[in-house]
């Protein structure tokens, strides 16, 4: 019968029938002169002392996982904005000033006139009258454009006003490029003052490349005046 | 920012303008050669390229009056006028 054996360090020792021998019934079972070694079998259990030990490690092993993860979902917030910011993804601005360089801002006499049409929307708690202008101006793109929004404050008191704007279609939003406009910033009208705001504009030169844009004969840019005293946080992104 | 809409849903996708924002003309210094430039554009069928002096002469009248930052006119590309079509301008850069 085998004994489990937990120290590596005690032999023990057992006793082994001698050889046989023809003895009489009386000489029974005689312990040997030498001690023979049994080595000890060892299970799948480790000593009490490497218990702990392989505990201690696995748990720092944990604990490096867990500070690594802690870090990395830190770090996530800034690496993430600077992939948007470098892609554009999801929507986010992308401000490269290379995109308005002067060999850029050229006609591009081959290829078609694009219907450039305008809207204008106001919020409901602005009282002022805004209007295109021009109802649409046809370019080429890499030809710089200006057109007009007159807008008119009717109050009896002074209002500012602040104005977002979209392009239709969608897709073609990423080749609008405005030069200077009137947007983002808030504009202060006296009561009963009528002005005319300025957009200056051009169609970015790669629209030609874009085989999306094949298609596309009218860009329809629109117009939205808010209030800025109750609009506190229109503006996407950063204010210039 | 819209971290989280479904794929598809239009965001904002325009980016803020190269030089900012004009400041407002209150006085209308520059309205006359604004009227010109629309005259302009409804004689030649909103044609932009027919009426780029116009345009131009209204941006200089901005920066005669301090209504808009002095920029070299080929910055806002607004090449040598004396070049008569577009299809040369583009030829010739």
């Amino acid at each position: 019968m085998f004994r489990l054996i937990h120290s590596a360090r005690t032999l023990r020792t057992a006793r082994l029938p001698t050889l046989a021998r023809a003895t009489p019934l009386s000489a029974a079972w005689r312990a040997p002169t030498r001690p023979l070694p049994i080595y000890p079998r060892r299970g799948f259990a480790s000593s009490h002392q490497s218990h702990s030990e392989s505990n201690a490690s696995s748990g720092m092993y944990a604990l490096a996982i867990f500070v690594s993860m802690l870090g990395v979902s830190y770090a996530a917030v800034p690496l993430y904005r600077i992939f948007c910011a470098s892609t554009g993804y999801s929507g986010t601005p992308v401000t490269d000033s290379t995109r308005f360089a002067a060999e850029r801002l050229v006609p591009d006499g081959e290829s078609r006139r694009i219907r450039i049409t305008f809207e204008s929307n106001t919020s409901d708690s602005l009282q002022w009258s805004f209007k295109p202008e021009l109802r649409e101006v046809r370019v080429v793109p890499g030809e710089t454009a200006l057109t007009f929004y007159r807008a008119k404050n009717h109050a009896k008191e002074d209002i500012v006003g602040i104005a977002t704007y979209n392009v239709t279609p969608y897709r073609a939003g990423q080749y609008f490029n405005k030069i200077q406009c009137f947007c983002f910033e808030e504009q202060m009208l006296r009561a009963g003052e009528e002005v005319d705001m300025p957009v200056f504009f051009f169609i970015d030169p790669d629209f030609n490349d874009d085989p999306y844009m094949k298609e596309v004969n009218t860009i329809t840019l629109s117009y939205t005046l808010f209030n800025a005293k109750y609009a506190k946080n229109i503006v996407p992104g950063q204010r210039p | 920012m819209s971290y989280g809409r479904p794929p598809g849903i239009e965001s904002f996708s325009g980016k803020p303008p190269a030089l900012g924002s004009f400041p407002l003309d209150h006085d209308g210094e520059c309205k006359d050669f604004m009227k010109e430039y629309i005259k302009c554009l409804r004689a030649n069928k909103n044609d932009n390229g027919a009426c780029r002096e116009f345009s131009r002469a209204y941006l200089q009248c901005r920066m005669d009056n301090g209504l808009m930052a002095q920029d070299d006119m080929k910055n806002l590309g607004y090449q040598d006028s004396s070049k008569p079509t577009a299809g040369e301008e583009s030829k010739n850069k």
